[in-house]
């Protein structure tokens, strides 16, 4: 799918010349560093709803950023054109920065085209998708009677990426990315409830396989009986145990924001003061990569030009990097670990997570379920937040079950989770040898909105606080 | 208005143009939205400039109505020749759709005639355009604390102040194929401050301050960064506290969260599909009767307001929630359609929660309710839309007799919003003005805590 440069160069109207002239007048003032970022983004979506595939679309989203460093300090301005008038009130808008502050001129009135929209499935007409989702709500229908309402959303988005910078490094890249979801409504007497799935991978239409479907149609009904069954426990703190995949969301929000190092260069991390201590028990290993295949975090390149990389945050327990961009890689005098990302063209990049996980332990899930006299397991979310500065943290629980004397009882739903960072951390007190990384759609909402992987064995965790009647 | 950083009458013209081309290619009716916003920021972080800003967005949205089917569709690529492909390609792809006889533009009679100009709700401050780059750092810049509050107090020292002076026009507007034309255009300044502090064990405690306003000389830009810090440092030590049944006081700051929930919960297309706990609830008295929310969206200066929805419907002040009774679901064309009702509007605008129970500030609020447990911040959590279940962490302060004992920590509050609206006790008549949601300081009784 990754074209050769010169596609490049014609889907933005540039080449080499039009790219150095840019970046000379970004550094003209004085800044320390400059990079662009090219993005042309297709998005096709499908909707089906009532029983039919009634609305969809195409959406195009393209422009350039241009960033401006003088030392840690950012200039950034964007334009959705590339005529080179625009390009350069860009630039001196951005280079501003470095020097005093300059009038900028309205750009963005002139907005070259090359006509039609590119198909985000690369020439696979939206049309072919319809029966997919249309035999997808057939079969979920089909499992459970109790099924009144079906809503499944199909989407398709592909990037293309040009990226220049003041040290000469020319990247590009095509960045597909496919996900459907599935949100189901049950209704059991005068009882209802919702259940949903959703699947988001690096992939285009390839992804949409027989198996996958079965899978989702199979997953959004499972359990639904317990769902019916769920009340919320007493609440207070006890044991819990993370079943494992999507629990990840705990090390995303909990550890991983804290360990994105813009956080600990402003000192304003909980963990700003704890490189190379240990912070959990040993036997530990909690990574960020980008390079899983396929995962809706991975990224050949970060939005920086950094190669997509393998970071090891926590080795046997101890904190031994953070997640860098460029800016603070140079804080900290180390290399960048591929982490400085963006929502689109519109934002500078951030040290922002791509498929965060912990590293499987040796014990057995059911093992560590038996070891609770009084607790949780928490198997399903649906979404999570971290105060940075304190570290507390919160997870909404959608479903669950109670444990009592080291068995599984009574289904739990609609409960929170909440505790602090370190502390839980430093209250792992077992690791299961499952890890799984979650195949959902998870987005990533710090100041923008980026896609990302989560992922964990099952863990238990001493104590927190469970909010419940 | 300087025309540069609103929509010029080419680009509208363009936006005409667009309308009749898709009718030309086999639309039957179409809806076509262009805006346009310019927006400049000024980050600042420990008393210096950190980061600028300059952008201009546009984009136009066209919705297409083909042969019984339809089609949304937005492209920011606005050239003549580039559009017209854009739209030939999707007039195209909507024919590969099924059809759905309730997709259609909504009643002539119903859509907006008075927003012609943009300028009716008296949103647009002249002073934009005179602003210039080095007024805007100097504002910015004196709105800074740092340099008093960095030595910090005993038992505490300022270790991050970061803060952002924004402002942008935004300009829009909508066409049909009826003849529509209405147009919203604003501007707004923004500033806002977090502040992190440490103690003496070294545990950080951050907070936020922030305001925002349609015109620059409202904007309450001093004291914010102070506010910020202050915020935090009223965060020091705190406590756990035990769990159970408290009244549950919420600072205007963040009572909206409480409401939210009620609004989608009435809003059609959740109705339609049976996954809200205010499915039939119309006209029913499901709140105490001292509740009372409305939709003010017309109120000239406010902002948020809107003469016209995003199908280009008149806006009308109008009852949510009267005395207890629902008065209202939220229904655009397609979902009335479909539920065989007569339509509303997509949404509501500007939610109004009117002060019941005599309390004009949140100390006074706080006397009513006694002992309880004031909340100034949610952290994180959910409801669930079928069942009005909630959960949500929260920050704030112990209560007893009317004042605040210590700061609380890792707690969370549980329930149902039927339930909870029940146990209204009063409110105070502090709603924010910079917030979309005019909600004053709520108390409810006997609302169970977990910690």
């Amino acid at each position: 799918m990754i074209e050769n440069r010169q596609y490049y160069f014609d889907t933005f109207l540039v080449d080499e010349k039009v790219l150095g002239r840019l970046v000379a007048e970004c550094m003209a003032g004085g800044a320390s560093y400059c990079d662009l970022y090219f993005e042309n983004t297709t998005y096709a979506s499908l909707l089906l709803r009532d029983g039919a595939v009634t609305s969809g679309g195409n959406h195009v989203d393209f422009g350039v950023g241009v960033r401006v460093l003088s030392g840690e300090k950012t200039g950034y301005a964007y334009s959705e054109s590339t005529a080179w008038p625009d390009l350069l009130s860009c630039a001196r808008a951005a280079a501003q920065i470095a020097s005093q502050p300059v009038e900028v001129n309205p750009y963005g009135t002139r907005n070259p085209s090359r006509g039609e929209p590119n198909p985000a499935a690369r020439g696979v007409p939206l049309s072919a998708f319809l029966p997919f989702l249309q035999k997808l709500e057939a079969e979920v229908r089909r499992r459970d009677q109790r099924i009144i309402k079906v809503i499944a959303n199909l989407a398709f988005q592909v990037s293309d990426i040009l990226m220049y910078n003041s040290d000469k490094e020319l990247k590009w890249d095509t960045r597909p990315m496919g996900s459907i979801s599935l949100s189901v409504v049950f209704q059991q007497g005068g009882q209802t409830e919702n259940k949903s799935t959703s699947r988001s991978f690096r992939q285009g239409a390839e992804m949409l396989t027989e198996a996958l479907l079965q899978e989702m149609a199979g997953e959004v009904v499972s359990g639904i009986d317990e769902r019916f069954a769920a009340r919320r426990p007493k609440g207070g703190r006890m044991s819990v145990v993370m079943g494992a995949g999507a629990s990840g969301i705990l090390l995303h929000e909990a550890m991983g924001h804290a360990f994105e190092a813009d956080f600990n260069r402003k000192g304003t991390s909980i963990f700003a003061d704890k490189m190379g201590k240990q912070i959990c028990p040993r036997g530990i290993h909690i990574i960020d990569d980008g390079t899983l295949p396929g995962k809706r975090g991975s990224l050949n390149f970060d939005d920086e030009g950094i190669p997509g990389q393998k970071t090891y945050m926590v080795v046997d327990g101890v904190l031994t990097s953070y997640l860098h961009d460029r800016i603070s890689a140079a804080h900290y005098g180390v290399r960048p670990t591929g982490n400085g990302r963006r929502e689109s063209f519109r934002y500078a990049p951030l040290p922002r997570m791509r498929a965060t996980y912990m590293e499987s332990g040796t014990a057995k899930a059911q093992e560590l379920i038996a070891e609770v006299q009084k607790g949780v397991f928490v198997d399903e979310f649906s979404n999570g937040q971290v105060q940075i500065g304190e570290g507390d943290f919160t997870f909404y629980v959608k479903s669950g079950f109670l444990i009592e004397n080291g068995r599984l009882t009574q289904p739990v739903k609609d409960i929170n989770i909440i505790g602090n960072g370190p502390e839980a951390l430093a209250d792992i007190r077992g690791v299961a040898d499952d890890l799984l990384i979650d195949p959902g759609a998870w987005t990533c909402g710090k100041e923008q909105s980026v896609p990302v992987s989560c992922g964990i064995p099952t863990v238990l965790i001493g104590s927190l606080t469970v909010g419940g009647e | 208005m300087n025309r540069h950083q609103t929509l010029s009458s080419q680009e509208i013209d363009l936006a005409r143009h667009c309308l009749e081309y898709a009718l030309s290619q086999g639309a039957q009716k179409c809806r076509i939205s262009l805006s346009k916003t310019v927006m400049n920021l000024i980050g600042l972080l420990n008393g210096e400039v950190d980061k600028t800003s300059h952008a201009l967005d546009r984009s136009m949205q066209v919705q297409l109505f083909v042969d019984g089917r339809y089609g949304s569709f937005s492209s920011n690529r606005l050239e003549k020749e580039g559009l017209e492909a854009f739209i030939r390609e999707a007039i195209a792809t909507v024919r590969m759709l099924e059809a759905d006889s309730f997709r259609t533009l909504p009643a002539p009679e119903r859509l907006s005639k008075d927003a012609r100009s943009g300028r009716e709700l008296d949103l647009y401050d002249d002073a934009y355009d005179t602003l210039t780059a080095t007024d805007r750092r100097e504002l910015a810049l004196a709105s800074m604390a740092w340099e008093s509050l960095r030595d910090g107090q005993e038992g505490w020292k300022l270790i991050a102040e970061e803060g952002e002076y924004s402002d942008n026009v935004f300009d829009s507007v909508t066409l049909d194929s009826q003849g529509l034309y209405a147009r919203h255009t604003e501007t707004s300044f923004e500033i806002g401050y977090e502040s992190t502090i440490e103690d003496a064990e070294g545990r950080h405690f951050s907070s936020y301050w922030w305001d925002a306003r349609a015109r620059l000389k409202d904007l309450q830009w001093k004291g914010c960064a102070r506010k910020a810090c202050e915020r935090a440092v009223q965060q020091l030590a705190p406590q756990r506290v035990e769990g159970g049944a408290y009244t549950l006081i919420v600072d205007s700051e963040c009572a909206s969260k409480l409401v939210t929930p009620l609004m989608s919960a009435l809003g059609g297309f959740s109705i339609q599909q049976n996954n809200s706990f205010l499915v039939d609830s119309l006209g029913k008295k499901l709140f105490p009767e001292q509740l009372n929310i409305l939709d003010l969206p017309r109120t000239a200066g406010d902002s948020g307001c809107r003469l016209f929805d995003s199908e280009g419907v008149a806006t009308r002040e109008m009852p949510i929630i009267e005395n207890g009774v629902v008065r209202t679901y939220f229904l655009n064309s397609y979902i009335a359609g479909k539920m065989g009702l007569e339509p509303t509007v997509e949404d509501a605008t500007r939610v109004v929660l009117q002060p019941t129970g005599g309390c004009s500030t949140l100390e006074e609020l706080l006397e009513k309710a006694g002992d309880g447990i004031l909340v100034t911040g949610f952290n994180g959590g959910n409801s669930n839309p079928a069942t009005g279940n909630f959960s949500y962490g929260i920050e704030g302060f112990l209560i007893r007799g009317g004042r605040r004992v210590h700061p609380v920590r890792e707690m969370l509050i549980t329930g149902n919003f039927l339930s909870l609206w029940g146990n209204l006790l009063a409110t105070a008549d502090d709603a924010r003005p910079c917030l979309s949601k005019r909600i004053p300081s709520l108390a409810f009784t006997n609302v169970d805590f977990s910690a």
